[in-house]
């Protein structure tokens, strides 16, 4: 049995590391609740968002905050482009899987024409900052990553219950017809959440950047953790989103420290089939 | 005329459900269209609503001509439905229902007094406003379909059979209040299967039988007919 300290750096690391699942899941949790459609090219859109932030930064010397506001617009407008086709097409929730499975396909081959398959590492001075509380360390970058994310969920999830656009969104996922009957124009803010779901995958590139090594194949890593975290999180629910990226990244680190690093593939998908099982009251 | 529909036919797919269907409502009147299941009301009164197109014919509401009107404006022309079988926003609150009819500026801008209109209406949904729609009694989900549509600032309320599923006891309610709602300024048409309810409220009434207006006019003067006893009050 591991020691207090390494169980307690486990729980830490592991509820920052799941910062990134959560932020990855917010994205594909909104056009999946909202607008039934699965988006796979989700993880894709990140990983252009990353290669450029890591371009940009090498090449161009631009800081990733800085590129961050150049790239994260241009992904909310291949949001809107994604959407465009889903609209023209009239594509449906498993039609959607098979066309955004498609695109990341297209996405991970551009990427490989472009930067090749080499790994490639995206160095700053303070992508292993870190600092100490009492006996445990705090990875700067991955705090700072769980904020954006904590912020992102909770406007996000305000937007949505607060806000007349928001409630819009959520009446016309469940009966668009009636939306529509009181003036609701669904198909506007379809193209609207489409945009956002692209830009939040271009936030967490920027992250992804700074933290991950990348390589066009990578793309597909994260992709049946993240799902297990949409699911757990309820679809189209920000915040439910983020607590169970949270839950699922202590979870990994935890079985990590106390069995082995490999069981920790096991933990995201065992831990879904418990909680769909369970189905508790307060998810 | 406020709403005027002439020889409209809808349909779905390949399928005609509504035949050369006529029917007017004037400001202020409750009209009733009363006829069997199947009979196509439900189709009627979906594509005055807007939410489904009509083949051909003519819908003109207060002079506009709505066949070329896009679904999601319909109601900024002051057309609110209360659709059958409430179709509520089941996920979200008693009010944030409520507040999805006044979704458009105009009526927004109303908020304040018409949710004090529908509360002053139906009380009980004061106290259950926080409360999930989908987890009210079938009478009080109609009191919501109800208030969502008056939040609308309505000109015309179409009412697609309020009394479905409803205990004896409420539907009496129901139907004052729809008479409450006429009173108020908005027109109303109503479609039932409740023969003598919707006759006793209505100005002027019409019979639709599989797809088609088989007769229409006062409703003392429909409940005269043979046809209509026998079939309808079994007499």
């Amino acid at each position: 049995m591991p020691s207090a300290t390494l169980l307690g750096q486990a729980l830490i690391s592991g509820v920052l590391a799941g910062g990134m699942y959560g932020l990855l899941a917010l994205g594909l949790s909104l056009s999946w609740g909202l607008l039934r459609l699965v988006n796979l090219s989700h993880f894709a859109l990140a990983f252009l968002a990353a290669y450029l932030t890591y371009e940009l930064g090498t090449n161009y010397h631009v800081a990733p905050w800085w590129s961050a506001m150049l790239i994260v617009p241009a992904m909310f407008a291949m949001g809107l482009a994604q959407h465009w086709i889903f609209d023209k097409f009239k594509v449906n929730e498993l039609a959607s899987l098979l066309i955004t499975f498609s695109f990341a396909i297209i996405l991970e081959v551009a990427i490989q024409l472009y930067w090749t398959a080499d790994y490639r590492r995206y160095e700053t001075h303070y992508s292993t900052m870190s600092f100490k509380v009492g006996p445990f360390y705090i990875p700067v970058l991955e705090l700072i990553l769980c904020l954006v994310a904590g912020v992102l969920a909770w406007g996000t999830w305000l937007w949505l219950r607060k806000t007349y656009v928001g409630k819009a969104l959520r009446a016309a996922a469940e009966d668009a017809d009636i939306a529509a009957a009181y003036g609701v124009d669904h198909k506007k803010l379809a193209y609207l959440l489409s945009g956002m779901g692209a830009a939040y995958a271009g936030i967490a590139g920027t992250f992804i950047a700074l933290i991950a090594t990348l390589a066009p194949a990578q793309i597909w890593t994260w992709l049946g953790v993240v799902f297990a975290v949409v699911i757990i999180g309820r679809l189209g629910n920000p915040l439910g989103a983020l607590f169970a990226g949270m839950l699922i990244g202590a979870s990994e680190s935890i079985a990590m420290a106390v069995l082995s690093p490999a069981w920790a593939p096991v933990v995201s998908f065992s831990l879904l089939i418990v909680i769909l099982l369970w189905d508790p009251e307060w998810l | 005329m406020l709403l005027e529909a002439r020889n409209l036919h809808v349909g779905y797919g390949d399928a005609t459900a509504v035949w050369d269907v006529s029917l007017d409502v004037a400001a202020g009147e409750i009209v009733s269209v009363i006829g069997p299941n199947g009979a196509g009301k439900t189709t009627l009164v979906n594509a005055i609503a807007g939410l489904l197109r009509s083949r051909s014919g003519e819908l003109r509401f207060d002079g506009s001509d709505m066949t070329r009107v896009r679904s999601h404006d319909y109601c900024s022309h002051g057309i609110a439905l209360v659709p059958e079988g409430r179709r509520l926003f089941v996920k979200m609150s008693v009010e944030e229902n409520l507040e999805l009819g006044c979704y458009l500026p105009a009526a927004r801008a109303a908020r304040a007094q018409s949710l004090e209109r529908v509360y002053g209406l139906f009380p009980i949904l004061r106290d259950k406003r926080a409360q999930l729609a989908g987890e009210l009694s079938g009478g009080q989900q109609q009191m919501v379909a109800i208030g969502r549509a008056l939040m609308a600032q309505p000109r015309i309320v179409l009412f697609d059979e309020p009394s479905l599923g409803l205990a004896p006891t409420i539907v009496d309610d129901m139907f004052d209040i729809i008479k409450r709602v006429r009173d108020d300024g908005a027109a109303v048409l109503l479609v039932e299967q409740n023969v003598l309810k919707a006759l006793d409220i209505a100005d002027r009434a019409y019979v639709l039988e599989q797809g088609r207006i088989v007769t229409s006019g006062l409703p003392a003067d429909i409940l005269k007919q043979p046809h209509i006893r026998e079939a309808y009050l079994g007499v």
